[in-house]
């Protein structure tokens, strides 16, 4: 275990450690545009140079394993004066179009210019500017401006090491030099969005951001990707009440500080197609409504049915917070025994982060439930047999859409659906009751591994929807039932009790 | 903490009110009768039949300049929109076809919005703008109106006012 001296601190770390892995522990962040902590040392920026005791040369950082008794410096005047060299070489054939770059306020070539440079370029004309292509579309998500690029090949390495799918490459030489997709390649596998995420500079960004909003108008809050079983930590950027992408967060025993290309877009189940009101009747005679009127007509439609024709469709997509109020609704204000489970369709799934299952809580609603539920498919062969009849139901999918499933909902004479959007549970439902998107309401999911994590609340729910333990109390109370809690916090009491515990190093933010 | 209020030191010929407003009321006829009889030096002016000069560097409404092919030099970079301390600029971005003659500008604004209304003339947006898109140099006032939203003044309406010269373009082109 080797020790060494970082600008006067002591530290010990495994063998093999890199200087600048090493200064990080300490706190001490060193400049640097082509190392990454996931990612094979490549040391071709040279924004990472050192100083060495005993040592004539400025050394790489990202390179240069810790040694015994090493004593490093790295804010000395030698050192400073490279960077500054470092920073004016790499924005030497720049084209310094900030104001139509989507990196802008998160770019390390502004960062660092501001840090260490804040010279004028000695080259400011702009036919001695090397030109190269811009805005070239390198796959469904992913746009390449080779002018802005530092060829640091963090995105080259990402491709071959981390997604497994070597589609960028290196091409020309010098000045001319610039990352291409392989021919007859797109850059389309599975994670193609983190390929602009470890971008340092405006050089790769998402298409789908694209213009969208300036990254300094944004507030970040940490939360849990709801695209899939696997529940990755994520930062959503958000400004007023608007969801804008999913950013990963460093969870170095889960996601490693990445996210799949559904993660990232997943903030669009915020945004889209959402219910903002309480509305009453299917199809043609959907109606906006109050929240009297609709909690009225919803405890009138299931209080009239018997208890033994009643049921409860629990939400994968979910919270488990929101499950439990469920379940306590269902069970005793409805006297409901049978219960379901919704949630989006199985989709693709690989060995790096992706899980079939669609869902971020499947899980959870298992443990909340305390039995496993059945599935979706056998309320539709019940509906449509006639032997259920009213249900209340959480969330807006239903994996198994088609004819027959609709029709079989259709058959349900009370259909109660507490939804943050609209879907095909909501639209075959008597009642629709609006409920947080997952950035609207604190909550926890467990994900497949079993680990439950908590997130907390983004913004505050859109329109007049209201949170879903709140909903179901004032429910109840329509029904003559007084239910144990009225919040989301009341809720959460009752949750943790029924959690495993997370495990050590992973789990929740 | 108690204070020492002083009394005013004054006699009794100003303590009775009297004369002394009748002096003051001397001042305000002396004036009135020599500018109606005689010469007149007034330092009102007849608005608007009468104008003053402003200085050149007025802080009018707002104006986005025109490239020379008539599109708009701003690049919806929002900088303005980030500078202005009464959050009045309202921009939306669009990106131009690949196909379009101005493809290589990449973004422009398909919607821009300034609230007259709640600008406070401060100049910052000017300040802030990296390609002099967006100047105060017009020389007018917001227009009076009868209902608030007119004085959203809407991209195309900011893009056709003139500054007080008469040109749409910036008194700023790009050094080649
Ligand atoms: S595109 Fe970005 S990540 Fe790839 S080499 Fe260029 S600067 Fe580095
Ligand atoms: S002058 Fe000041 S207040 Fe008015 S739009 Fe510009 S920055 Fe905003
Ligand atoms: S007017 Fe200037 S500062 Fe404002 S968005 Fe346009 S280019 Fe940017
Ligand atoms: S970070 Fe060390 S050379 Fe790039």
């Amino acid at each position: 275990m080797p020790k060494l001296t970082i600008d006067g601190r002591e530290i010990e770390v495994a063998a093999g450690t890199t200087v600048i892995a090493a200064a990080r522990d300490l706190g001490i962040e060193i400049p640097h545009f082509c190392w990454h902590p996931e990612l094979s040392v490549a040391a071709n920026c040279r924004m990472c140079l050192v100083e060495i005791e005993k040592q004539p040369k400025l050394q790489p950082s990202c390179q240069l394993p810790a040694a015994d008794g090493m004593v490093v410096h790295t804010d000395t005047p030698r050192v400073r004066e490279a960077r500054r060299a470092m920073m004016e070489y790499l924005l030497l054939n720049h084209p310094v179009d900030c104001p139509i770059c989507d990196q802008a306020g998160e770019c390390k070539l502004q960062d660092y210019y501001q840090l260490y440079d804040l010279k004028a370029s000695r080259l400011w004309s702009e036919e001695g500017k090397v030109r190269k292509r811009k805005r070239t579309v390198f796959g469904p998500h992913v746009v390449y401006d080779a002018e802005r690029c530092v060829m640091c090949t963090r995105c080259v390495r990402f491709c071959a090491e981390i997604a497994k799918d070597p589609v960028l490459i290196e091409v020309h030489r010098g000045d001319h030099s610039e990352i291409a997709v392989a021919p007859g390649r797109t850059l389309d596998h599975a994670y193609s969005l983190m390929t602009a995420h470890v971008c340092p500079v405006g050089a790769l960004t998402s298409r789908d951001f694209r213009f969208q909003c300036r990254v300094w108008f944004l507030s970040s809050t940490p939360t849990i990707c709801p695209g899939c079983a696997t529940g990755c930590n994520a930062l959503l950027d958000h400004r007023r009440g608007e969801a804008f992408r999913l950013r990963p967060r460093d969870n170095p025993a889960l996601n490693r500080g990445w996210l799949c290309d559904d993660g990232v877009l997943a903030f669009r189940l915020h945004n889209d197609h959402r219910l903002t009101t309480p509305e009453l009747g299917r199809g043609e005679e959907a109606r906006p409504a109050s929240w009297d009127e609709a909690l009225a007509e919803a405890a009138a439609l299931l209080g009239k049915l018997p208890k033994a024709q009643r049921a409860a469709v629990l939400s994968a997509e979910h919270s488990c917070e929101e499950n439990w109020a469920l379940c306590v609704f269902a069970r005793e204000a409805l006297g409901v025994e049978r219960f379901f489970v919704a949630g989006r369709a199985a989709g693709e799934a690989d060995e790096l982060l992706r899980h079939a299952d669609k869902n971020p809580n499947r899980a959870g609603v298992r443990l909340m439930l305390g039995a496993e539920p059945e599935p979706l498919e056998k309320l539709v062969e019940e509906a449509t047999a006639g032997s259920l009849r009213g249900v209340v139901a959480l969330g807006a999918a239903a994996a198994t859409t088609g004819p027959a499933a609709a029709t079989g909902l259709l058959r349900l004479e009370a259909l109660v659906s507490l939804a943050p959007r609209r879907g095909p549970l909501p639209e075959a439902a008597h009642v629709r009751l609006p409920c947080p998107s997952f950035a609207e309401a604190a909550g926890t999911y467990v994900n497949a591994r079993g680990q439950p994590q908590e997130f907390p609340r983004a913004m505050p729910p859109r329109g007049e929807a209201l949170e879903v333990p709140e909903l179901l109390a004032r429910l109840a109370r329509r029904l003559d039932l007084t239910l144990p809690f009225r919040s989301t916090a009341d809720v959460r009491a009752a949750v943790m009790p029924r959690l495993p515990q997370p495990a050590a190093g992973g789990g929740a933010p | 903490m108690p204070y020492v209020v002083r009394r005013p030191d004054r006699n009794l010929w100003e303590q009775s009110y009297v004369p002394e407003t009748v002096r003051g009321l001397a001042v305000t006829l002396r004036h009135f009768f020599r500018n109606v009889l005689g010469r007149r030096d007034t330092v009102t002016l007849l608005y608007p039949e009468q104008r003053r000069p402003y200085p050149p560097r007025f802080r009018g409404v707002h104006r986005l300049t025109q490239r020379d092919d008539g599109a708009p030099r701003c690049t919806a970079c929002m900088c303005c929109q980030t500078a202005c301390p009464a959050e009045c600029i309202h921009i939306v971005a669009g990106e131009y076809p690949a196909d379009h003659p101005l493809a290589h500008v990449e973004k422009y604004p398909a919607e821009f919005w300034i609230d007259e209304l709640r600008c406070v003339s401060c100049g910052l947006c000017v300040e802030a703008c990296p390609c002099d898109a967006i100047r105060m140099d017009t020389g007018l006032h917001p227009r009076p109106v009868e209902a608030r939203p007119h004085l959203m003044y809407e991209r195309n309406l900011l893009l056709s006012i003139s500054d007080t010269a008469g040109s749409v373009f910036t008194a700023n082109p790009r050094k080649k």
